[in-house]
């Protein structure tokens, strides 16, 4: 069985949706990477954030 | 200034003529069938190279997690919008119908993930397919 961490299958499909939609929304070079950059450190950075916040109102 | 923008993207369609309206849904199911294909076909090669890799990569990596593609069904309403997000994936959600292919382990601790992939992938190229049509009609560079 591939990929059996999840916090490694998120970054990786972060990733993934991260390149996408940064071809899709910019045009030039330079946009696509800071755009790609920001979109990736947004939806692993919120990951970890929801799930430290998760975290704090464990039964 | 919302209007304004609404009034002008009437006046771009009204514009368009048939031919472009035609190749603009050509474009589009071409995309939506294989990812990047409509990209490809109006010589934006990067673009559909890029997006043919990450798609395909994202719905085989969910196939190997054992994610389930679901088909159109009604007992569960819940797998209603998991059935949209799948038939995203273009040939790859007909071949299933098909063929053994994603059928889903439930079983796997990855079961959840692969699913996920293979939804994202199809949501994904519900937007690459749009941005397909948008070239071809001239609204996008």
């Amino acid at each position: 069985m591939i990929l059996r961490s999840h916090v490694l299958s998120m970054v990786l499909y972060a990733a993934f949706v991260s390149i996408v939609l940064s071809f899709l929304r910019r045009d030039d070079r330079k946009g696509r990477l800071k755009y790609g950059l920001v979109m990736f450190a947004v939806m692993v950075g919120g990951a970890v954030l929801f799930g430290w916040l998760m975290y704090l109102f464990t039964l | 200034m919302n209007q304004y923008r609404l009034l002008c993207l009437r006046l771009k369609i009204a514009k368009m003529s048939s031919a472009m309206k035609i190749k603009g849904v050509a474009m589009m199911v071409l995309s939506w069938a294989v990812p990047g294909l409509g990209h490809i076909a109006q010589k934006k090669y990067l673009r559909g190279a890029v997006f043919f890799v990450c798609i395909a990569a994202m719905a085989a990596l969910g196939l190997a997690l054992g994610g389930r593609i679901y088909p159109a069904q009604t007992e569960n309403p819940l797998t209603i919008l998991a059935f949209f997000a799948d038939i995203g994936n273009g040939l790859l959600y007909v071949l299933s119908r098909f063929l053994p292919i994603g059928v889903g382990d439930m079983k796997l601790a990855t079961f959840d993930f692969g699913t996920a992939y293979i939804a994202g992938a199809g949501l994904l190229n519900f937007l690459i397919a749009l941005d397909a049509h948008d070239i071809a009609a001239g609204t996008k560079s």
